[in-house]
Order: structure tokens, then sequence, then C-alpha cells
């Protein structure tokens, strides 16, 4: 339990933050949602509706954000990109003052039910946090930030190998929009977690916007540290809020009030200080949410919802995030120097040129070559390709900032370690660790894509196999994407109407690719991998290094049956048949015969001639 | 037994009797004594050891001149930090029992090994260890281990020599006190590393039932079931000293541990060829010697 006072406190914070938006009318009478997404760049607006009892997305906006000088106020951009909503669907959705028109009857014809939005503008909600053991705590506070949506700056901890001076150096160099300390189970430690905060005291960091704005410090560390910890926080400036703390015990994770609170400190704080948004938390009918919280949320109701496990990625020009949802697990990451403009020479220092031009089947390409194009987009880095070269040099340096983040993604999504094993005399020679991957890429059921260089890509196929060699999906998985970045949108919608975001995501945010089957395990080339039997499409061998793709249009479905060969996997254990119904897609069914892990042949030539036969099969590139 | 003196020749008469006292008597022709440095029928044998000699010191030689040898991940020490950290967030000790024997004793000096990676650690996260030992002996060099572990780590104002103490000799007083400290100041985290008798199961199972992570090593095969069932991870024979080649990192240590890998691995080889061909000679009914091929691969084993 929280010390009374404070937890009194956190309760009155968090309805005054419930009450800075309108209240929105009850679930069933929502017929017609305006959604905005509020990014650095553009605002992204959206007009759902109720068409034949089933909500489609019908309408979409965009206008440059205005968050910067001249307008300072973001609401400008809001209104001019439902201006453009209101223009493509001609209904009336703005009031004369510029405000968002509501509904006055279910006959009316203008206006909307409810209005919602989310916010990554002025570079979203960035965070420290601090924990007291790096691999425990510190990295459920991580976990914490991370899936509210927060950018993590850094991690302080008490073995993070820093000196004292170090970490008191490094807190002040940061201007984070708040500060997550964590630390101790309930009834553990109390010194350091102390020290900790106060190590944060001193070092005074201060907030991104406004002199007069006190720096949030959320604790949600051992409750018997507490008042140690108030008692540090009391004076210099600080608004510190007590919660539940997130490891009660090394067995448990409990992020949820700790996220909340983010939630709330983001909207009473963060959001209240940047330009027009104390005007556009009045509009919104619903808690402005983070933008990659808001993809978390929604990607969480639909594994939920379908009961399958997923993994989301949207990678951007400096950024990639990556979340997955296996069983009841939620993890997102955000690798911050992994993309595709500002961030791409970080890409080709890290995955090694020789690792980039393996995805690369032209003749033509070199090192030398590839060295130069990375240096052009270093100084034009928003360019976006403009011949086919320029294109196939983009999704190879792509694959490897993908498959970079998906290794990072796998490292952090992990079990939670620091836990008691139980064993029997049966674990004498398999003595599993704590802390392993919970990221199981046989188990996993949908792979979405977003981010410019996925859903802009020329062709679908691109985009799927760029999925498949940066995720190097195993057995049956589902590839979609995200049509218009719309995922944002509905992750907030989920929070207010969860049928209205899982209809339009189901019908009109993904867009599926089709599926991929992929036997797990080392394949022979040249040698049969797997023998297929596949309604609709016929029967035949798929052998080792080989790729087939096979047409199966739009929503339909067929039954396969894929018997792999000895030691090969594809979901039912080695060398074991699977039969079961497979989604198409815009791209169908894609057959990877290569083998899993991934293993390219080793020599430029042999490398550049299996990359052209699978160029060929999948038709990637025009010839 | 004959008894022969060198230079002086000797002959045996044998005789045989049966029970009517009818028999056969023969003498074998005269024989002297020599001197002999080497048993002829033990060549095999002696050719193992050159071997065996060859390849540990090859290694050695080896990792001397900075090759790097790969030591399998042993998950009981991969486990310390994790065992550490539990203790650090729970505001707890670390208890390390480095065995029951003393200093002469090669398991207690591979505890001591794994007791300055332990320590390391503990410093690292500003951790307390605590070392009960039974052998005065043991308590002087963990004592040295330990404040050297804390000074690599940066930390030596945090060493206390007290960490390491002194309780008994004997070994179930040794062991009430250990398990009675464990049931007062509950450890989050206990290492048994070293050597073990009766009171492994006493120690491990009090561990458990504090809810401690646990993490133990020994050579003590009739101990290592207990450990097995009753801790987390376990360093079983082998492992053990592997684990403290490893951790200590010395070139003498890690090139003797690839060079025994290495015979062991070669002595695996014989054996399985000598059972892949006697079989086959079984099966083949006549075609092989069995007799002579059964010799030939005891000569080689020295039997």
């Amino acid at each position: 339990m929280v010390a009374p006072e404070q937890h009194a406190g956190h309760l009155e914070n968090a309805s005054a933050a419930d009450s800075a938006h309108a209240p929105g009318p009850a679930a069933g009478a929502i017929k017609i949602v305006v959604a905005t997404d509020c990014g650095s760049t553009t605002t992204k607006a959206i007009l759902i509706q109720e068409v034949d009892g089933v909500f489609r997305q019908t309408h979409r906006g965009e206008a440059p954000t205005t968050v910067e000088e001249p307008f300072a106020d973001v609401t400008v951009g809001v209104t001019n990109s439902v201006t453009e909503l209101e223009e493509l669907s001609g209904r009336r959705l703005i009031n004369p003052d510029g405000t968002i028109l509501r509904r006055t009857s279910p006959t009316d014809p203008n206006g909307c039910d409810i209005y919602i939005s989310t916010s990554s503008a002025g570079g979203g909600l960035q965070m420290m946090v601090a924990g007291v053991v790096r691999q425990m705590t510190a990295e459920s506070a991580k976990r914490a930030a991370l899936g509210a949506g927060a950018i993590v700056m850094d991690t302080i901890a008490s073995n993070d190998k820093r000196r004292p001076h170090e970490q008191i150096q490094r807190i002040r160099e940061l201007r984070p929009d708040m500060v997550l300390l964590s630390g101790g189970t309930d009834g553990g430690d109390t010194k350091k977690v102390t020290e900790l905060a106060e190590l944060i005291a001193p070092a005074k960091p201060r907030p991104r916007f406004g002199g007069e704005y006190s720096m949030p410090i959320i604790f949600a560390g051992n409750k018997d540290a507490a008042p140690g910890v108030r008692k540090v926080f009391q004076h210099g400036g600080f608004d510190l809020s007590v919660v539940d703390n997130l490891r009660p015990s090394l067995e448990n994770e409990n992020l949820g009030p700790a996220r909340d609170r983010i939630h709330d400190v983001f909207l009473e704080h963060v959001m209240a200080h940047a330009p027009g948004y104390d005007k556009l938390m009045r509009w919104s009918n619903a808690p402005i949410m983070p933008t990659p919280g808001a993809v978390g949320d929604i990607l969480q109701a639909i594994a939920r919802g379908r009961n399958i496990n997923a993994i989301g990625v949207d990678i951007g020009g400096a950024t990639t995030d990556v979340f997955s949802v296996f069983g009841p697990h939620f993890n997102r990451t955000v690798s911050a120097n992994l993309g595709m403009s500002y961030s791409i020479s970080n890409v080709c220092a890290e995955a090694g040129m020789a690792n980039i031009l393996r995805w690369v089947h032209l003749t033509q390409m070199d090192e030398r070559e590839l060295r130069n194009r990375v240096k052009n987009k270093m100084i034009r880095p928003t360019t976006i390709p403009q011949s086919l070269e320029a294109l196939i040099f983009e999704q190879a340096v792509a694959r490897e900032a993908l498959r970079l983040a998906y290794i990072q993604h796998r490292e952090f999504a992990t079990n939670l370690k620091g836990v008691q094993q139980q064993r029997t005399v049966g674990d004498t020679f398999a003595q599993k660790q704590g802390g392993s991957s919970i990221v199981d890429s046989l188990a996993l059921d949908l792979l979405v894509a977003s981010g410019g260089v996925l859903s802009h890509a020329p062709r679908m196929e691109q985009t799927a196999m760029m999925l498949v060699d940066a995720f190097e999906p195993e057995g049956f998985t589902e590839l979609a994407k995200d049509s218009i970045f719309m995922m944002p949108h509905l992750g907030v919608l989920a929070s207010v109407h969860e049928r209205a975001a899982m209809e339009v995501f189901e019908r009109d945010c993904l867009i599926y690719m089709g599926t991929c089957i992929a036997p797990a395990g080392t394949a022979v080339w040249g040698k049969p991998v797997a023998k297929y039997s596949i309604d609709g499409v016929g029967q035949g061998t798929l052998l080792g290094g080989e790729m087939k793709r096979f047409a199966l249009a739009g929503d339909a479905r067929a039954r396969a049956e894929i018997a792999p060969e000895k030691g090969l996997d594809v979901g039912a254990g080695p060398g074991k048949p699977v039969t079961r119904e497979i989604r198409g897609g815009t791209v169908g069914l894609i057959l990877d015969g290569r083998g899993r892990p991934l293993v390219l042949p080793s020599t430029r030539e042999e490398c550049r001639t299996a990359m052209d036969s699978w160029v060929k099969a999948l038709d990637l590139y025009p010839s | 037994m004959v008894s022969m003196i060198d230079s002086v020749l000797v002959s045996l008469t044998l005789a045989a009797q049966d029970a009517a006292g009818a028999g056969a008597d023969g003498a074998t022709a005269p024989a002297a004594a020599a001197e002999s440095f080497f048993v002829s029928g033990r060549g095999a044998l002696f050719g193992w050891l050159v071997v065996i000699s060859v390849f540990v010191l090859v290694s050695i030689m080896k990792a001397r001149a900075g090759k790097v040898f790969k030591v399998r991940p042993i998950a009981g020490l991969s486990a310390v930090d994790e065992a550490v950290g539990r203790a650090t967030e729970m505001g707890r000790p670390v208890l390390f029992i480095p065995g029951i024997q003393d200093m002469d004793n090669v398991q207690t000096i591979a505890g001591l090994t794994i007791l300055s990676r332990v320590g390391k650690t503990t410093a690292d996260y500003d951790a307390h260890i605590e070392v009960p030992v039974s052998r005065s002996l043991v308590m002087t060099a963990g004592r040295e281990a330990l404040s050297a572990s804390y000074l690599a780590a940066g930390r030596p104002d945090s060493f206390n020599e007290d960490q390491v103490y002194y309780v008994t000799d004997e070994q179930f007083g040794y062991t009430a006190y250990v398990s009675g400290l464990m049931v007062r100041k509950k450890p989050a985290a206990c290492f048994y590393m070293g050597q073990f008798f009766a009171e492994s199961l006493i120690l491990a199972e009090t561990g458990n039932s504090i809810g401690a992570i646990q993490i133990a090593g020994t050579a003590e095969t009739s101990q290592l079931p207990f450990f097995v069932a009753a801790c987390d991870y376990t360093l079983i024979g082998e492992e053990f000293f592997a684990a403290s080649a490893y951790l200590s990192g010395e070139p003498d240590q890690m090139g003797s541990l690839r060079g025994q890998d290495l015979s062991k691995a070669l002595v695996g080889a014989v054996l399985v060829l000598g059972v892949v061909v006697m079989t086959v000679g079984a099966l083949a009914g006549g075609l092989v010697d069995l007799g002579s091929v059964s010799r030939f691969f005891q000569s080689l084993v020295g039997g």
C-alpha cells in the first residue's frame, strides 16, 4: 500500500486529467468519429462512420503540424486536417470558431459524435527511468515507460557501471518530460532506492517545456522506501507521485499503475505545457495518448480479440519501434538509432556493408556504390528513391534496420529475471535460465508492418519480402501492413468504443498480404525441406534455399497441409505434418525453404545468385 | 610369489598330485632376475600418458600465446548476476559456503575461485555477502580472495574482513550454525561451492524453504542429486572445475581444461571403436578373430 495522503493525491491528479477532456456520449450512441494523430511533421485525420451497421474508415485528411512557430498552436494543424476531411466527405465538421463540430441529434447531417487524438509532436513523450538493478527493477521501469509510449532517454541503475558523479552529470544533461523511479521489492531494499532519489534530486533535471513547470517524478518502488523518497523530493521543485510498486516481488510485475500515472502526467504536464494542447484536450472526448502507446493498445486488443500472438513494427526516419504481444505479455522497444533517413549511417555501421550487400541482387552494385549511396542519403536524408537501384538499396538497408531492431526487441522482451526456479532431478542436464526471450517466431501468428519504407513500397511483394527476410517468421505467419498508419487513431478509439476500433482495424486498417510458411531448422540447399498440398494451388515439394509464391487473392482461405522433412518444424514438432487454414492476400502464399535461422551463402556471387532467384520467384522488381 | 635375487640363476620345479598321491612333476629352465625400469606390459598406458601430456602441454602453450578457448556457457555461472541482483533488490545478504574441507582439497580451491567472481558481483551491486567457513585456513584464503574482488570492482572501502569468518571444524556444528543463519537472516542467494557430505541436503533444503536462489557446485557425486533437486542451478563434477578455470581465465588452467577435454574425446572415440568392432565381429560370426581383437583393445587401454 502507498502512503494514504500520497495515494489520495494521485487520485486527485487522475480525476483532474480525466476532466480535462470533454465527456462524450455512451458507446452505443457513437456513429461518427473524427480522430487525429498529431505527428512531428504532419497531422493525420480520419473520419470513421457506421455504414450498414459496420464501422468503416471513410475519409482521410492531412495537414502540416503546427506546434512550432509561427503558429505555435497544434490545433491549427488539427483544424486544417479536419477541414480536408470536411471537403472530401461533404460533411461539415468544423465550427466557425475552428473547433470540432458535434452532432446535435442522430439525424444531424453535420458534425461528429466524438473527437479523439493521439500525439507524438515535439518529440513525443521523453522519459528517464531509474531502478536498483539494471536487469530487474530498472528493466521493469523501462518496460512500463516504453509500454506507455515514451522514449526512454537513459536508464540509471546502481549497477550500471557509472560512478555517482557520472550519473548526476548524465541526469543534468537530459531534459526529460518526467522521471520514473523504481527499486526494491515491497519489504525489500530501501537504502539504494533512496540513494537513487538522492542522485536525482541534486542533479535537478529540467523539463523540456516551461520554466515554471515542476519536474514530475513517479515513484513506483518499494512501499517502505516511499517516506524516504518523499523527504528527498519535498524541496527543489519536484512534483512527486507515488504509485504501487511495479515489482512488488521479483516473481511479479505490476506495470499498470505506473503506466496509468505516466499517461496522467503526460496530460497534466507535458501536454498542458505544449503549444495549443490545452485547447486540444478540451476538444477531445478521450484522453490524448502518446502515439506509440495507442499503437500498442490496438495491437494488444487485436491479439486478445483473435487469441493470437502478434508483432507490429513501425520503421521511421530516425527510429524503429517494435511491438509484440505473446500470450499475456506486451512489450515495446524503440531502437533509437535504426531508421531510414537520419539514422541510415548508423544502420550501415552496425550491420556492416557486407550484410547490406547480401540483399542486393544487382551485379553492378558493389560496396563502393553502396557507400556512395549511404553518403548521399546522409546529406539529403529526406529524399525518396528515384530509380530502381535506389529503391533496391533502400530496401536492403531496411532489411538490416528491421533485423537489428528485432534482435534488440528479442533481447528486451524476456521473462522476469531473479526468480527462484523449482527443479527436479530430470533437470540435471537442462537447467534453463530465467530471463529467456518471450518472442517465439514459431508461435507468431501475425506480423504487421508500418512506416514509410514498408508502407510506400511500390509492390506489396517487396514489403512482404522485407518482413520475411528481417523477421524470419517460422511456421505459419500472416503478413499485413497498416494501410495509412491508422493504428494510433484506432488505439485511442479502442478505449472509447472497442467494437468500432476492431471493425475498422480488420476492414480498413490492415491490408493482408498473405501467409508465409517457413519450416524452422537447418535446410540443405537443393534437398527437399517439405511437401505441400494446398487447396486451389496443388501439391509439390519445396527444396532447400527455394522460395515459391502462389496467388491466393483477397480474403480467400485455403486448407494447407505441410509435411516437413526430418529435423524441420512447422509448428507441430520436427518432422511432423501440419494441416491448417491459411489466409490469402495481395501477395498470396509464400513458401520459404531457406531454413531458420536464415543463413545466406558466404560468397558474394553465390549470395547474389540466390537473391536473384528469390527476386524472380516473388516478382519483386521489374525485369 | 617367488623372490628372486639379482643375477642368481633360479630354476622352479612344479609337482601336481591327485587325491591318491599319484602325480607328475616338471622343472623350468634356469632363469636369472634382472633390474627393470619399465613394466613392458604397460606400454600402452605410457603411450596414453604421453598423448595426454602432449595435449595438455600444447593447449597450455597455445593459451599462453594468447589463444582464447571457447568454454560452453554454464547456466550456474551466468546466473550469478541474477542471484546477487535478487539479493540486492530484496535487501538481503548473499551466503557463500566454500565446502567443509580444508585448503588441501582441490574442490575448496575451486570454490574460492568462484567466490572471487561472486564477491566481485556483490561489490558491483553493493550487496552484502557472508562467508561462514569451517576451517581456519579457508577463512584466511577466503578473506584474501574477497578483498581482491572488492579491489578489482573498485570498492575496496566496502570490504569488511568480518564478512568471512570461522565457525567450527565440526561438520554438524557448522551445519546447524549455517541453517540457523539462513532461517534468521533469510539470504536471497545461497552458493554452495566445494566438497560436501551429509550436510548438503540440510543446507540446500533450508535455502529452498526460505525462497533463495541457490547455486551449487561439487565434484562429490553422491551429493549431486540433492543439490540438483533442491537448488536452482548446479555445477556438476567437471563443470565445477571448468567454471573455476573459466573464471580465473589463467592460461594454465584453460589450457589444462582443453587438453583434458581432448584426451577424454580420444579415449571415448577408442571405446566406441572397440565396441563397434566387437559387435560387428560377433555379428559376422567367425569372420573376425574376436579374441585377438579383444586383446588388441585391452592392450590399447592398458588392460
